[in-house]
């Protein structure tokens, strides 16, 4: 923990610098990241010297989200209320221009069959036009007939657990299997924190060496969100070595390369799903965390 | 009847006798009013004939305000520098094409560093930047406007965010972000506070040829 604090406490601390934005109907999950200048002044780590070295072994993990995508389905309760309201508005509301227009040209096609019209009593030489505002109304019905949106959700995508572009509506977690002592875990990725580096950048580290690296990722801040302190069982334990330490550390994905492979032991999961493949010691600190949705 | 009267009188008069005797003795004890400067005890009041006068009185209690002169300009508030466990002056900034989530976007930030106890320094709107999107005609070579699109812009300033707080803000703020509402989180700077005011092209000569 002496080693953490030191981290810490030397170094001036980073701009964060982020920009996100979300298109609505499109499928591509990739988020407008115009990211100005994440400039770091240089880290000047103070080492604290230790008398005696920490008996647990330090990691960094980052827990990437991938944010939703489109919004989620609205409750029933919700969609009525969102009816209700739109008419409640709707009656209460004045004409707009176009409607008005509306309403004067039928006026004055009732006023020309009526017979005795005389076209030089017409009060604004506006109505001269030849575009009525009924032809813009059906113009502009017709483009959107014309306009297919991609449909929300897709039923097979969905069930692929390593795909990013599932369940668009939810936030979804990166596991990856790792090993740890002798056997393959499913957990957040992590990577062993060393002398000289900074917490973040050990939790930078570990998504960077993922096998199927091609992640760019925010971190939303210096300082981390969560801890599991792990206790090795007491055949495996020494003088130095109790156990582990894991910080996690929260980052939000901004885009992926195309070039990942599809057999790397990735999974994206929901918050609900966690705890099908996740140790339930682990996903009790890690739940705390994870915001739903 | 009479008799009780006589009596009264007399025990009257008797204590009046007392009372003119020792009056010079109660003249020389400082006396219960209060000196000609005003009421130093707050609970002192004047006018024994009328009883209720400055009942209502409170402006003695506040402290003294300092009149602020109405020809002070606009100043920046100055920016605060990043510790190392906190952020200095933050802008959050909202922008938009439909105001209404804009502003209810805004609203929503505010009061969740409010609800959250981080220091919202100021907040404040951009002016609206009006966008036509001009499309060419078919069969023609004429541009028509097919649509005018305005963007709308609001700005929270957040004074020293902690650190620990900060990922906790940015995540509950991303996750409840709407459709069509872009976000952007930066440094505060003099840049940021100049390009709100309108551009004063006259100034700006009369200035070039002041230091010319």
């Amino acid at each position: 923990m002496a080693a953490a604090c030191g981290g810490a406490v030397g170094r001036p601390l980073c701009q964060l610098l982020s920009c996100l934005s979300r298109t609505a109907v499109s499928y591509t999950w990739r988020r407008h990241f115009s990211a100005t200048s994440l400039c770091r002044t240089t880290l000047q780590t103070q080492r604290v010297t230790e008398s005696a070295g920490s008996p647990w072994t330090l990691m960094a993990a980052v827990c990437l989200q991938r944010l939703p995508v489109i919004s989620a389905d609205c409750h029933p309760v919700e969609q009525r209320f969102k009816q209700l309201t739109r008419q409640m508005e709707r009656e209460k509301s004045l004409f707009s221009d176009h409607e008005l227009r509306l309403l004067e040209d039928a006026e004055r096609m009732n006023r020309k069959r009526a017979g005795s019209y005389d076209s030089d009593e017409e009060d604004d030489n506006r109505g001269q036009d030849i575009v009525l505002a009924q032809d813009l109304e059906d113009s502009w019905e017709q483009k959107l007939k014309k306009f297919q949106p991609a449909p929300r959700v897709k039923a097979v995508v969905d069930e692929d657990l390593t795909s990013v572009e599932r369940c668009l509506a939810d936030s979804l977690v990166l596991l990856a299997e790792q090993q740890v002592g002798s056997e393959k875990l499913w957990l957040l990725p992590q990577a062993e924190w060393q002398e000289g580096d900074t917490l973040r950048q050990t939790a930078e580290r570990a998504l960077a060496s993922l096998p199927a690296a091609g992640f760019s990722a925010t971190f939303l801040s210096n300082a981390p969100c969560g801890v599991y302190k792990y206790k090795l069982p007491k055949a495996a334990r020494t003088d130095s070595l109790v156990g582990t330490k894991v910080f996690f550390f929260k980052a939000v994905l901004s885009s992926m390369s195309p070039s990942t492979a599809s057999n790397a032991p990735l999974m994206w999961l929901k918050k609900s799903e966690l705890q099908r493949f996740v140790k339930p010691a682990y996903t009790m600190k890690v739940e705390r965390f994870i915001l739903d949705p | 009847m009479n008799f009780v009267f006589r009596k009264l009188q007399a025990s009257f008069t008797q204590q009046a006798f007392v009372f003119s005797q020792t009056l010079p003795v109660c003249r020389a004890a400082p006396s219960v009013q209060c000196p000609a400067w005003g009421a130093a005890f707050v609970n002192e009041r004047q006018h024994h004939s009328m009883p209720t006068h400055e009942i209502g009185r409170w402006k003695h209690l506040m402290k003294k305000r300092v009149q602020k002169k109405k020809k002070d300009r606009f100043q920046m508030k100055p920016i605060v520098a990043a510790t190392d466990s906190a952020y200095g002056t933050l802008n959050v900034q909202v922008s938009g094409y439909d105001m209404t989530l804009v502003e209810h976007y805004t609203q929503y930030i505010h009061n969740l560093c409010n609800q959250l106890g981080i220091n919202v320094g100021l907040c404040y709107a951009l002016p609206t930047k009006t966008m036509e999107v001009m499309l060419m005609q078919e069969k023609g070579t004429k541009m028509y406007v097919d649509a005018v699109l305005k963007t709308h812009e609001r700005v929270v300033q957040l004074i020293s965010l902690d650190t620990t707080l900060c990922p906790v803000l940015m995540d509950v703020v991303l996750k409840n972000q709407p459709e069509g509402v872009k976000l952007s989180v930066k440094e505060f700077t003099e840049a940021d506070f100049k390009d709100r005011f309108k551009e004063r092209p006259e100034m700006r000569e009369l200035m070039s040829q002041i230091n010319y």
